[in-house]
């Protein structure tokens, strides 16, 4: 049954729970920062044996909820307990005393040290019983089925190892509670399938877990009940996941949703594209050939990419994160360079090109990570809107702050950047606006014949989603090619005209970006060969 | 090692109140403790302050003294903002005035110097000294941008180096020590040629500011512009800010850091050619003592304002020469000074983080 | 060089090394914690003035060094604080230290000694290990103040902590990663206190060493850079132990040197010989003797 928030708030532990003691149970739990509020009124109940989902977008307060349960935040209104009496974690050290453990996004590793050091990080401060520890680790590894080096260096890890090493640092610790927070996000399919086994497994111990995700085939597979946040509430619980997939859905993003069906674009309010009718020659503006990157641990992140982009074509890259899209980014931004093949764009070859090189070709980019890439939050959004073009502002070295001003007002109005003014610190805009102004960035770039676009709507409010894509849409329309890399597929097929599918670094396939195609290009996604 | 915290962000103008007083009232707080220990020492309280106010202030000789000194701790205080705005901290003051000071000791007294025409005899020493100084620098830059060496411990080491090789160039008569006539000649090197000194804007030695002071002007106001409206001002915040996203923007993120402590080691340098042209005339083992430090204290805690290190450098100047004063009128030790200076800095240091909060 | 000659070289190296060793030693652990404290010099110089003035009016030289400790411990509590709980600047608070104990000593020697006095205080005496010293050539070379046997004491229970104890991973990922330190349920904090209250006593020793166990006075700023060279010496030493103690050493043998060619007519500037060990570390940082790594998070505050 899928309940509205708030109806359940008495019942602490509804459906099949009932009569069982939760092992840990929140009630009317809030948490705010400053003047916003990340979590209110959060009524749940985890019980022994369960696995329980939480499910949510971006910044709906699954992580929150995460770090109140491990003690990193106090909540700032509310009351928890644990097997009935209270607890009031004072921060991480007292929730795994309290056999609270906790698989953390950002790994809690130590990349420097061995593995074994890393399990026993945080444990007693004498004398180390290492190789003690290292039989203990090994029956561990036999009962889950986790096999680790102990010896190994976690900075020589890939990223599931490490992950790895993470999951079973918490299993030592003999866990009643064990939260994983987006585990699945970085991981292999093999990798998401063993894990979730390990979560099985663990509950069947008697331990609560709980599983942040926003993977509905993981929930299908694993969740015994479910809870969906959004906006910081509790918009819906589940005790048959499996059966209530699509209404889960409809609660998260809080609007009507055809999973599978014709309208896919009903995630968006924005009409499928119908591409202009092409030019008479298609003219390329975006062209890899054969381009491949390895890493500095000589893994092969990105395997003879081959593809290429027509001016006025935007073309869709899916798939699971840590697939190579981020390589490809960098690359194309000019922050790395290919190990092999060539890449140009607008006729010009820009493979051994820098970034000021790259952006003169008419090449704009907008990259994943912007706080860390694209913009300089510590300046104002005048300059940051100017980051690359500032030249154009010099006279005799000076810039000229009134025609600087002024130009980005006209940006501010032109791309509908919500702020107090050209001089505000860029880092105090809402997500949205700092998109909406590195793509106004971007869109002006004098010539601009191709844009990468990179996850281009993370945390953003679907208000803003909306906007973000109409902009590239429009830019589309007038001619650029647009090579448009998203996770999230639903949008890629609203708004691309093709997808291609990354998987492990490879393109695994390419198909029409139409709703009809959804579950061969999910397929493609997770490995199975179409 | 980095050296993040240091936030090269520009202060807003209007919310900059708390930011004043707070330097302010730990200059009071200073202040006040020593006077209790001149009172705790049994000095009484109005010799030494009396003493302290004549040695600072007390006639024109003392005031040009003064002066004088806080005219080299401001321009390395001045090259420590420039760089910091990049996201470097420029620990080598010490460093880059001596080798400054060596340089131009050597240029001053290459034959034929003196005989140069239109102040030629001054200027190009100050220059050779400023470039000498900003080699040393651009060194750790260049260190920093090719193979990542955090500025922090090659600027400082740096230091060292150079100190010695001062020592060594007064102590080596191949070097720059004056010929030895005797077993009771000084290690040191000759008195530089009275065209060479820096010119006194009074041209009386009754009040002996040298045409430093000027020099000082113009580079505060050229610094103070150039990081507020230049483009190189800009390069310089989002190279400090964010240095992959000054990267993608096309920013050239090492010449700027290389340039950036150029800058700053050129100015250290200058001060090294000020010290040695403006005052000390010849080249002795110690001839930095200290500066290099207390131009890098002023540096940090202007927080990013040229205003604030001139404020800062005439603290530090006058107390000086106050200190000293106070020390022969008074027989309080003028390590007074240091104690005084220590408690500012630590204070200061110590609220930096609550102050910049409060005041954002 | 005869055996006399290089015996005489090795024990003034070592008598030279032992201040080193004891302040890179603390300082080791407090910058594999992620500490740098500049304000070595400072803790050295208030642990050489209270060790002397601690023995000049006791008489006696283990009050000296009780002394010694007890007035460096303030002024780690001070950079704890600041560094650990008001996240000033690492590099700024240091010198502020250094400004600030070079003032009080300089002070606080003038009211107690007068100036420039060079009175001779009580100190330790050097220690005729048995048996050892009484080996031909070498023996001299044990001739040496207990302290310098305490110091390598100190330095092997460093070592031992640091490889295979709880609290030596924590040191060690403390100075990597503080946040996943944090989430691992250890206290960084507490971590990185004691670190710098470990480095303040090994400094006070130091110090303590200069005045009252080398030279048996105390003069006016008399580190002379001493706590410097320390922090040098961990940073030629890449942040490991042995390096560092390694380099300690070669650092004294480079200031023994001084003296010792001289006798034997060879003529080395001596300010090369002290410029020798700034730079060998400016070298290895610049990349041009092997690779540098220092702790990731080195001098950077952790917020929890």
């Amino acid at each position: 049954m899928i309940a509205e928030a708030g109806m359940l708030a008495s019942d602490a532990a509804p459906g099949k729970g009932r009569g069982v003691t939760p092992l840990l149970a929140m009630t009317g739990v809030g948490k705010r920062f400053g003047a916003f509020e990340a979590l209110a009124d959060v009524d749940i109940a985890f019980l022994p044996g369960e696995v329980h989902c939480l499910l949510g977008e971006n910044g709906a307060g699954k992580s929150t909820l995460c770090n109140l349960i491990f003690g990193i935040h106090a909540p700032s209104a509310g009351e928890m307990t644990l097997a009935g009496a209270p607890y009031r974690p004072a921060g991480p050290r007292d929730a795994l005393s309290r056999g609270v453990a906790m698989v953390h996004q950002h790994f809690s590793l130590i990349n420097e040290l061995p593995v074994i050091d890393n399990l026993l990080l945080g444990g007693r401060l004498g004398r180390l019983d290492r190789k003690g520890e290292g039989r203990r680790l090994e029956s561990l590894a036999q009962e889950f089925g986790l096999t680790l080096d102990p010896a190994a260096l976690v900075g020589d890890l890939s990223v599931g190892q490490r992950q790895r090493v993470e999951i079973v640092k918490c299993l030592m610790k003999r866990p009643r509670v064990l939260i994983l927070d987006e585990p699945t996000a970085v991981l292999l399919p093999d990798e998401i399938q063993s894990l979730l086994a390990v979560c099985r497994q663990v509950a069947g111990a008697g331990c609560a877990v709980v599983l942040v995700t926003h993977k509905l085939a993981e929930i299908e597979r694993v969740a015994d009940r479910v809870t969906v946040l959004h906006r910081g509430r509790i918009a819906a619980r589940s005790d048959h996941p499996a059966d209530e997939i699509d209404a889960l859905v409809q609660a998260m993003i809080q609007r009507p949703v055809a999973r599978d069906g014709e309208a896919a674009s009903g995630v968006l309010a924005l009409p499928k594209r119908q591409r202009p009718t092409p030019l008479v020659e298609a003219e390329e503006a975006m062209q890899l050939d054969g381009v491949s990157f390895l890493d500095r641990l000589g893994v092969r992140r990105l395997d003879d990419i081959t593809l290429s982009v027509d001016r006025g074509e935007i073309v869709g890259v899916a798939g699971v994160e840590g697939n190579g899209q981020s390589e490809l980014g960098a690359i194309l931004a000019g922050l790395m360079r290919a190990s092999a093949g060539r890449w140009f764009a607008g006729g010009r070859e820009l493979t051994e090109a820098s970034p000021r090189a790259i952006t003169a070709a008419g090449v704009g980019i907008v990259p994943e990570d912007r706080h860390a890439v694209a913009v300089v939050s510590g300046l104002s959004l005048a300059d940051n809107l100017f980051l690359n073009r500032m030249r154009q502002f010099a006279r005799l070295g000076l810039i000229d702050r009134p025609r600087q001003r002024a130009l980005a007002a006209e940006y501010i109005r032109r791309f509908d950047v919500r702020a107090e003014g050209p001089l505000i610190r860029f880092g105090s805009l809402s997500g949205g606006n700092q998109q909406k102004a590195v793509l106004a960035r971007e869109l002006t770039t004098p010539d601009l014949r191709f844009l990468l676009a990179a996850q281009p709507t993370r945390g953003l409010d679907i208000g803003a989603v909306e906007a973000v894509y109409r902009l590239i849409r429009d830019a589309a329309d007038g001619g650029v090619g647009v090579l448009l890399v998203s996770s999230e597929l639903d949008e890629l097929i609203a708004v691309a005209d093709r997808i291609v599918v990354f998987y492990r670094g490879r393109i695994v396939g390419e198909r029409r970006a139409d709703p009809a195609n959804r579950r061969t290009i999910g397929a493609l996604m997770s490995g199975q060969a179409a | 090692m980095s050296v993040a915290s240091l936030s090269p962000s520009r202060p807003p103008l209007p919310a900059s109140i708390l930011r004043l007083l707070f330097p302010l009232g730990a200059v009071l707080a200073a202040f006040a403790v020593g006077m209790a220990v001149v009172v705790i020492m049994g000095v009484p309280l109005d010799k030494a302050l009396f003493a302290f106010w004549r040695g600072a202030f007390g006639n024109a000789y003392a005031i040009s003294a003064s002066l004088n000194r806080a005219v080299a701790l401001a321009l390395v205080g001045v090259g420590f903002v420039i760089a910091n705005r990049a996201g470097l901290t420029n620990v080598g003051g010490e460093g880059q005035i001596a080798v400054g000071g060596i340089a131009s000791t050597a240029l001053c007294l290459t034959p034929g110097m003196a005989s140069l025409p239109l102040g030629l005899a001054f200027i190009i020493p100050m220059i050779g000294g400023a470039l000498a100084g900003g080699m040393w620098g651009a060194l750790a830059g260049l260190l920093r941008a090719r193979a990542g060496a955090n500025e922090v411990i090659t600027t400082l080491l740096l230091s060292f180096i150079a100190i010695w090789l001062l020592y060594w160039s007064v102590q080596s008569e191949s070097l720059l020590r004056q010929p030895m006539t005797n077993s009771a000649t000084l290690p040191e090197s000759l008195l530089i040629p009275d065209p060479t000194k820096a010119p006194l804007l009074t041209g009386s030695y009754a009040s002996p500011v040298t045409i430093g002071l000027p020099i000082l002007a113009v580079v505060a106001v050229i610094a103070a512009l150039a990081l507020r409206r230049s483009l190189f001002g800009f390069q310089l915040s989002a190279v400090g800010l964010n240095p992959v996203a000054a990267a993608r923007a096309g920013i050239a993120v090492g010449s700027t850091m290389v340039v950036a402590l150029f800058i700053a080691g050129a100015l250290g340098g200058l001060a090294g050619a000020l010290m040695l042209q403006g005052e000390q005339y010849s080249l002795k083992a110690g001839f930095s003592s200290g500066y290099g430090f207390d131009g890098l204290v002023v540096g940090l805690l202007a927080r990013g304002s040229i205003v604030g290190v001139i404020a800062g450098a005439l603290l530090f100047g006058f107390m000086r020469s106050g200190g000293i004063s106070m020390e022969m009128a008074a027989s309080v030790p003028s390590a007074l000074v240091g104690i005084l200076q220590g408690l500012i800095v630590l204070m200061i240091a110590g609220a930096a983080y609550y102050v910049d909060r409060e005041a954002r | 060089m005869t055996a006399e000659l290089i015996a005489v070289f090795l024990g003034s190296t070592i008598r030279l090394a032992v201040p080193l060793l004891f302040a890179a030693t603390g300082e080791l652990v407090s910058e594999r914690a992620g500490v740098v404290n500049m304000s070595l010099e400072g803790m050295m110089l208030m642990g050489a003035f209270a060790g002397a003035v601690g023995a000049a009016l006791t008489g006696s030289p283990m009050l000296g060094l009780a002394a010694a400790i007890l007035a460096v411990l303030p002024i780690a509590f001070v950079q704890a604080g600041l560094t650990n709980v008001l996240r000033a600047n690492q590099i700024v608070t240091g010198i502020g230290i250094n400004i600030l104990v070079l003032g009080l000593t300089t002070l606080g020697y003038r009211q107690m000694f007068g100036e420039r006095s060079r009175a001779t205080i009580p100190g330790f005496d050097a220690w005729s290990t048995p048996l050892l010293s009484n080996l031909p050539v070498i023996g001299p070379l044990f001739q040496q103040i207990w302290l310098a046997w305490l110091g390598l004491a100190i330095i092997c229970a460093v070592a031992y902590v640091l490889a295979c104890t709880g609290l030596g991973i924590s040191i060690r990922a403390a100075g990597e990663d503080p946040q996943a330190v944090a989430k691992s349920g250890a206290n960084v904090t507490a971590v990185r206190h004691g670190a710098i209250i470990f480095t303040g006593v090994m400094a006070a020793l130091g110090g303590a060493f200069l005045s009252i166990g080398d030279i048996h006075t105390f003069t006016e700023g008399m580190t002379n850079g001493a706590g410097y060279l320390a922090i040098v010496a961990v940073i030629f030493g890449n942040w490991r132990l042995w390096r560092t103690v390694f380099a300690c050493l070669l650092f004294g043998a480079a200031t023994a040197l001084q003296f010792q060619l001289p006798a034997l007519g060879v003529q080395i500037p001596n300010a090369l010989l002290i410029m020798m060990p700034y730079l060998l570390a400016f070298l290895a940082v610049a990349g041009l003797v092997g690779r540098q790594t220092a702790p990731r998070a080195l001098a950077q505050p952790f917020w929890p």
